[in-house]
């Protein structure tokens, strides 16, 4: 005789539902029943500290959420759509001028404008994407098919290096190495090419494509250290299989490796990406950090949202009528959506993948 | 059934009219006199899916009872019920009743804890504690508030398990310098530390070589003067060595899924001999399996 | 190659630019003379504190989540801990310091820079703990459970151990992470030319990556190799932390691989 008939939910058997509810319920409290039993007196006592541990984390992330939207209020109200506006000014603080929208006021000529920061953040993390997506998918992939294992342990010693190097370490190197370099060399050549946005004085080495490439050299341990763990995670029998078909190595690559891998490269890609997006201190330094400005070439000096924020808080604070602060809020509360949404994104898709490939260091 | 006088149990003196009274098996074989577990038609899902269905038994106290049959006949399932252990897996269901010792071990109120701790278990693969000799058979007895005479308890139950004389020298090296067959008489030993009432024991010899087999089986032997044992095992030999009685389970695939079901239950002797099952004698004459 | 390259790249860069500066009076003397001596005491401070912070937490999280939870609380708090994990690390500094140094009046403190550190490691902790717990064999718990011993017994006396290696690596490399952190500092500690004290408010607090940051921006070619001399010595504690952090999750993988025979 069977015990459990009713089990699929079956649409025709509807007079039986409330047995099954029954069934259903009695089933939870069984369940529940059996979970607590397993817990002692103490075992409950210290799972509740532990749980105090663990909600700490949550609690952390909708303070944050929710400072970020109390001070952040002001501004969006004041600001509305303008903050969409191509110009961004703290406007004259030491004046008592003041300009009032909607009830909130501001210095007079104080303009909130998003778009020129949105931009610099933007192209940066774009620009560092389109150098250290290939460098880092052609390295893991040579790494893991040519050389031996030995070597690959030595050289992953380096790429965890390199993701724990700190970004102020990053923009020290930047501005005194590697930007003076490259203006003495590369960016002259370049420059004497005269293609629109790839030509004007080179500086010292600061600006948009320094900082770029410094960001690039950031997130190369990133998704150089996933997509190793993916290449890895190619089944030999679907190589073996290519080459049983007399493909060369190069050709194994293009049509088995490169198409498993693919989404996983875009998921590490993404990852990579919203760490070039909340860059803060890197590209402080070598950006030349020109307020608002929009770079009109690769060379020009530019801002980011970060970077405004880190560099504006000090004079943001000295506006009395402290709507600077709440500006800065607002365009943290975008760069917190946008990088959030883009962190999570990747990490849905990676996690598909793998769960041990997540690289260390921030942004994991 | 076993003629083993019990030195800590006084066995109740088998009277002939009460063994005519016994209740009896679904096959008709006798039930043992003194039951330490009484099943009755237990089934249990993994979520929706059923992995066990119509398991009746008694196991005898002081006996070793041996669970057969192919694999993915839910034996394993069903030792770990007897343990509550399945109660550590998320959506798991037990219905149908098991007694313990006369009263139903998954009553409200009865504590999975204290179930496991009168039921010792042994796994498939050994599985000390990376800690040393002498803690894997100290912890939890020293966990429960035991403390005194420690030394004397870690030794008895490493005689009890028969590894005493080959780690005595060595107490504070780790578990994982024995044998494999060492570290699971070091499990048997850890078992009996808390003075369990049965050993259940999940396929202890899979892992192991012949010869470490034989060392386990001649100690379940020794050990049934003072434990219940319930033994899984996929070797029929092995079972008819040692058991008293023997459950045959068996995989029911007429429903669609893959469901374990208890097919018959009696004397080893009976099951090997003249079983009343088709599917029990093509299982053990090997037509199937 | 092209992997190995920008990491002794940007080591030996750093330590090029650094050596007229480098010497024993970095240890020695203090910010408003030759050394980073206060510095390196208020960064290894911090480290204490988001020891104690963010690892207590952390583990005790990473624990709970890892043994003690199950179903949709479990997965809602693994989740949000992930979120908090992609939080720009200025959106943490401007917090920190709108909220922290302003609201609550603590001004530039070690407590409210040590908790702007902890927010930004917490997440990393946690995983790191939840996965070196479900790292050890299954089996060690089930027979932990199989002779009754209580949940919170069998964490602390059979599965905590053997997942100590890989719970203290990630700790190790989360102070790794903090001694190189800037952008939640530079709105919460301040910086003062004394050594730092164990005040918990109202007190500036120096720090490494400070030094870095400030020195470059100041003209002249000897702040510029103090910057660079603060940054190899954050880069010297911080390559220590993370070979500390090899061993151990090196030692962690052995002891997986012995366990599970």
């Amino acid at each position: 005789m069977s015990v459990a008939v009713d089990r699929r939910p079956d649409p025709a058997s509807a007079p039986r539902l409330p047995g099954r509810a029954r069934r259903l319920v009695r089933a939870h409290r069984a369940r529940r029943r059996a979970r607590l039993s397993e817990l002692t007196r103490p075992d409950r006592v210290v799972r509740g500290v532990l749980l105090v541990a663990a909600i700490i984390p949550t609690f952390a992330l909708a303070f944050l959420a929710y400072q970020m939207l109390k001070y952040a209020y002001p501004a969006i109200v004041f600001n509305g759509w303008h903050v969409f506006t191509t110009k961004f000014s703290l406007g004259n603080q030491y004046s008592t001028a003041v300009q009032v929208r909607h009830g909130y006021k501001a210095p007079k000529g104080a303009v909130y404008g998003i778009l020129p920061l949105l931009f610099g953040t933007l192209i940066s993390s774009l620009i560092a994407l389109f150098f250290a997506v290939p460098i880092s998918v052609a390295g893991a992939i040579l790494l893991v098919e040519r050389l031996p294992v030995r070597v690959q342990g030595f050289l992953g010693i380096f790429l965890e290096l390199l993701a724990g190097i700190p970004s102020v370490i990053f923009g020290l190197w930047g501005i005194y190495t590697f930007g003076p370099f490259l203006s003495r060399t590369v960016y002259r050549w370049i420059a004497d090419l005269h293609i629109p946005w790839l030509r004007g004085p080179t500086g010292a080495g600061e600006g948009l494509l320094t900082a770029s490439l410094v960001l690039a050299v950031m997130i190369i341990p990133i998704i150089a250290s996933i997509t190793r763990e993916l290449v890895r995670s190619v089944p030999p029998l679907a190589k073996e299989g290519a080459v049983a078909l007399g493909l060369t190595p190069s050709e194994t690559v293009r049509f088995v490796v490169i198409p498993y891998i693919k989404t996983g490269v875009i998921a590490a890609s993404i990852l990579g990406w919203a760490r070039a997006l909340g860059e803060t201190i890197a590209v402080l330094i070598i950006s030349g950090d020109l307020l608002g400005a929009y770079p009109h070439s690769i060379f020009d000096p530019f801002s980011t949202i970060a970077t405004t924020i880190a560099s504006e808080l000090d004079s943001a604070l000295t506006d009395s009528t402290g709507m600077a602060v709440h500006a800065l809020a607002e365009f943290g509360l975008v760069l917190l959506v946008v990088t959030l949404l883009t962190n999570l994104g990747g990490r849905l898709l990676t996690r598909r993948f793998s769960a041990a490939g997540l690289p260390v260091g921030r942004g994991v | 059934m076993s003629e083993m006088p019990a030195p800590t149990m006084t066995e109740p003196t088998v009277d002939p009219s009460v063994l005519a009274a016994t209740p009896v098996d679904a096959q008709g074989t006798p039930r043992p006199v003194d039951a330490v577990f009484t099943v009755e038609q237990l089934a249990f899902f993994y979520g929706a899916n059923q992995a066990l269905r119509d398991v009746s038994l008694s196991i005898g106290r002081h006996e070793i009872t041996a669970l057969i049959g192919p694999s993915g006949c839910g034996k394993t399932t069903f030792i770990r019920c007897l343990n509550r252990l399945n109660d550590l897996i998320p959506g798991t269901r037990v219905e149908g009743r098991i007694d313990f010792n006369g009263s139903s071990l998954y009553a409200p109120g009865v504590r999975a804890i204290d179930i496991r701790r009168r039921i010792g278990m042994v796994f498939q693969k050994p599985n000390p504690f990376p800690k040393s000799i002498y803690d894997n058979v100290a912890i939890a007895p020293k966990v429960n508030g035991i403390r005194a005479n420690m030394d004397e308890l870690v030794e008895e139950c490493l005689t009890r398990a028969a590894l005493w004389d080959e780690v005595k020298g060595k107490l504070r090296d780790s578990a994982f310098s024995l044998s494999g067959g060492q570290q699971q008489r070091l499990c048997i030993a850890r078992a009996i530390a808390i003075r369990p009432e049965v050993i259940l024991m999940d396929e202890p010899c899979s892992a192991l070589d012949p010869v470490a087999t034989i060392r386990i089986e001649e100690l379940m032997v020794e050990l049934k003067s003072d434990y219940t044992i319930v033994v899984v095992t996929h070797n029929m030999q092995q079972a008819a060595r040692v058991s008293d009685r023997t459950a045959f389970f068996t995989v029911d695939v007429s429903e669609g899924g893959r469901t374990g079901m208890m097919v018959e239950v009696g004397s080893t002797e009976q099951m090997f001999t003249a079983p009343s099952d088709q599917r029990t004698d093509d299982y053990i004459t090997g037509r199937f399996g | 190659m092209l992997i190995a390259a920008p990491a002794i790249a940007v080591i030996v860069g750093v330590f090029h630019q650094a050596l007229p500066a480098l010497g024993w009076q970095l240890f020695t003397k203090r910010t408003n003379s030759t050394g980073i001596q206060n510095a390196i005491l208020g960064s290894l401070l911090f480290l204490l504190g988001v020891l104690i912070v963010a690892g207590t937490i952390g583990v005790g999280a990473g624990i709970y989540l890892a043994e003690f939870a199950s179903g949709r609380t479990e997965r809602a708090l693994r989740f949000f801990s992930e979120v908090l994990a992609g939080m720009p690390s200025i959106v943490i500094g401007y917090i920190g310091y709108v909220t922290l140094v302003v609201e609550f009046h603590w001004s530039y403190s070690l407590l409210a820079a040590v908790m702007a550190l902890s927010v930004l490691v917490l997440p990393y902790i946690v995983k790191t703990t939840e996965v070196a717990l479900r790292n050890v064999p299954s089996a060690l718990g089930e027979a932990a459970a199989g002779l009754g011993l209580p949940r919170s017994a069998t964490v602390r006396q059979v599965l905590l151990p053997p997942a100590l290696p890989g719970i203290v690596s990630g700790l190790v490399v989360a102070l790794a992470i903090s001694t190189g952190e800037l952008a939640p500092l530079l709105f919460t500690a301040g910086f003062s030319d004394n050594d730092p004290t164990l005040h918990l408010f109202h007190h500036q607090v120096p720090y490494l990556t400070n030094v870095v940051f400030t020195d470059i921006s100041i003209p002249g070619a000897r702040a510029h190799a103090t910057a660079a001399a603060a940054g190899v010595v954050t880069l010297g504690i911080l390559l220590v932390l993370i070979a500390i952090g090899r061993i151990l999750a090196s030692r962690a993988r052995r002891n997986t691989a012995r366990m599970s025979l």
